[in-house]
């Protein structure tokens, strides 16, 4: 008769009788009416233990000696999510991904614990030898570190975004969904009048529109309204000013945009004002500069016209207008490089005199003299000044003291006023042939008298001495702003 | 899958009691040194389900039991005496 035919109680009585005696067996099962059957341990009270273990948040396994695993606990399957029938019998190596831990008596180590087959998750392994019976076993405590990791990751990217907001040059804000600020960079805080961490973004930051168009965009949101529309939609470049003294005449341009959680849940939003001053200053720098390039073209346009034209009246044949032209243009470049050079701030008047004058003067100096105070030409005179030098070393050359090889020309000036200032120059040649009065009234002469009266508002005297002619011009030299912007060269044509 | 001269065993243990721990380390042992590659193990804990008891009449822990190859067979205690284990298995004859 097979053996598994009948209830083995009978037939094994004798057996389990023999195992108890011998000691081989450690536990019986009994029939406890209802509830079912029941283990009952023959040895030790290793219960409570049991409860204590069976009941532990950490995982917990006993391994013997080769390292086979002999009971895991509840949280152990927990863990791994498998249940104990798939762990016991499975080398405790086979937990761990990768590299299993070093089991070093009392020390704890990390590991990677595999979790549902190819999940893992970071546990500290702690381990201990045992003599359970006749057998030396490891018991070995398995501590879960995902929520310490986790708590760390997050701690690790608070102090990010805080060191990022830090950082940020522009003011950045993070608002809750209800409009709460939560996290102000630097700047943020600086423009604030108040600090903005707590406060609704319209309190912290009451804002007014930069232009019409935007103020109607603006418009359209109560405050209310507005702080819900900033922390939850996205919001892109409103030029706005912020009300207050503290940013009084500063520009910014208001931007917001969703932030989301892991989930992709938005739970508030990152808005930034960033500051425009500097840039609408410099694009209103660049507005100016480019009309003011644009005037100062068609001048240069005008002023070569009109020399060009009278030049061509005066002149008797093409071979004296080419030379007088040429001569006229070379004057003309040479006060535009000068107010380039000074980036159209202006010049001494004894530097200009040496620029202006360098083709006529000998080495020595001596055959034409400077001296004068020091004092700034405005930038407005550089070009009509340099033209009326032109003409007057022109004349000289032709005419004058610099027609003969012994004459010379003392040029001096003194300055007078002091807001006010005018200057008074004279232009005196000495040494060339004798002049006959009224001889020399050309159309340099007349140019000479034209630019001093149109172009910088002063007056010319001329003396036909027997000796020498002498220029005697006189012009303001005071703040040019205050002065009517002259075109140079207007009173040629 | 076990092969067709594989051994499905089943062992009965509760808890850690020392002759439950020695059983499972004698039985792999066992195994690995006289069925390697062809045995099959489960550990059944009664003390998490004492019900499991019902299936194989289990009185004593620990207790080995051979599903496979058929007869059915049994063995109690802690599987220290390997000779014994090798008869009761039939994995020698006497």
């Amino acid at each position: 008769m097979p053996r598994d035919a009948k209830p083995p109680l009978f037939e094994d009585a004798d057996e389990t009788v023999q195992a108890i005696h011998q000691g081989d067996i450690d536990a019986v099962v009994v029939m406890r009416g209802l509830e079912g059957p029941q283990v009952i341990l023959l040895h030790g009270a290793e219960e409570p233990y049991r409860v204590l273990v069976e009941r532990m948040s950490d995982g917990a396994l006993t391994a013997g000696p080769d390292g086979v695993i002999l009971y895991v606990n509840d949280r152990l399957c927990e863990l791994t999510g498998y249940p104990s029938t798939r762990l016991v019998g499975r080398h405790l190596a086979s937990l761990f991904a990768g590299e299993p831990p070093k089991l070093v008596p009392e020390v704890t180590a990390e590991a990677s614990l595999f979790r549902n087959g190819d999940d893992t998750m970071p546990v500290a392994v702690w381990s201990r030898s045992i003599s359970i019976g006749d057998t030396t076993a490891t018991l070995v405590r398995l501590t879960d570190l995902s929520i310490h990791r986790r708590a760390e990751q997050i701690a690790a990217a608070e102090r990010f975004a805080r060191s990022v907001l830090e950082q940020a040059t522009e003011a950045v804000v993070v608002l809750s969904p209800d409009g709460h600020i939560t996290h102000a960079s630097w700047r943020a805080e600086q423009l604030a009048e108040q600090p903005p961490v707590g406060r609704m973004f319209s309190e912290a930051f009451p804002l007014e529109a930069q232009n019409t168009t935007d103020a109607g965009m603006l418009a359209r949101f109560s405050t209310e309204s507005l702080d819900t529309m900033l922390a939850t939609r996205p919001f892109h470049g409103v030029e706005v000013k912020l009300r207050g003294e503290r940013n009084a005449g500063s520009a910014f341009l208001l931007s917001a945009g969703p932030l989301v959680d892991e989930n992709k849940d938005n739970v508030g939003s990152i808005v930034t004002l960033t500051d425009m001053t500097e840039r609408k200053r410099a694009e209103e720098q660049l507005t100016t500069m480019v009309a003011e390039l644009n005037h100062r073209v068609k001048n240069i346009l005008a002023i070569v016209q009109s020399v060009a034209a009278q030049t061509v009246r005066s002149s008797g044949s093409l071979e004296n207008f080419a030379d007088a032209f040429t001569g006229r243009l070379k004057a003309l470049a040479i006060a535009h490089d000068i107010l380039t050079h000074t980036r159209w701030i202006g010049i001494g008047l004894s530097e200009l005199l040496t620029a202006v004058l360098a083709p006529y003067r000998s080495a020595d100096g001596t055959r034409v003299s400077l001296a004068g105070p020091a004092i700034l030409l405005p930038a407005r005179t550089v070009v009509p000044l340099s033209m009326v030098l032109h003409e007057m070393a022109t004349n000289a050359v032709k005419y004058g003291a610099l027609s003969t090889r012994r004459g010379n020309i003392d040029i001096s000036w003194r300055v007078s006023g002091f807001i006010d200032k005018s200057i008074e120059l004279i232009w005196q040649e000495r040494g060339g042939p004798e002049l006959k009065a009224g001889a020399a009234a050309g159309f340099g002469t007349r140019l000479i008298d034209r630019v001093i009266s149109h172009d910088l508002d002063g007056t010319t005297k001329v003396d036909f001495d027997p000796a020498g002619v002498r220029w005697t011009i006189a012009f303001p030299v005071g703040d040019p702003a205050a002065k009517r912007v002259a075109v140079p060269g207007s009173a040629m044509a | 899958m076990i092969e067709d001269d594989g051994y499905s065993l089943r062992l009965y243990v509760a808890g850690q009691t020392p002759r439950s721990i020695a059983a499972i380390a004698n039985l792999k042992k066992i195994c690995e040194q006289h069925l390697p590659g062809r045995y099959e193990i489960e550990i059944i804990d009664l003390m998490k389900d004492p019900a499991l008891a019902m299936r194989h009449q289990i009185v004593a822990i620990p207790t080995l039991i051979r599903q496979l190859p058929e007869p059915l067979k049994r063995i109690i205690g802690d599987l220290s005496n390997t000779e014994r284990v090798l008869v009761g298995l039939d994995i020698r004859p006497n």
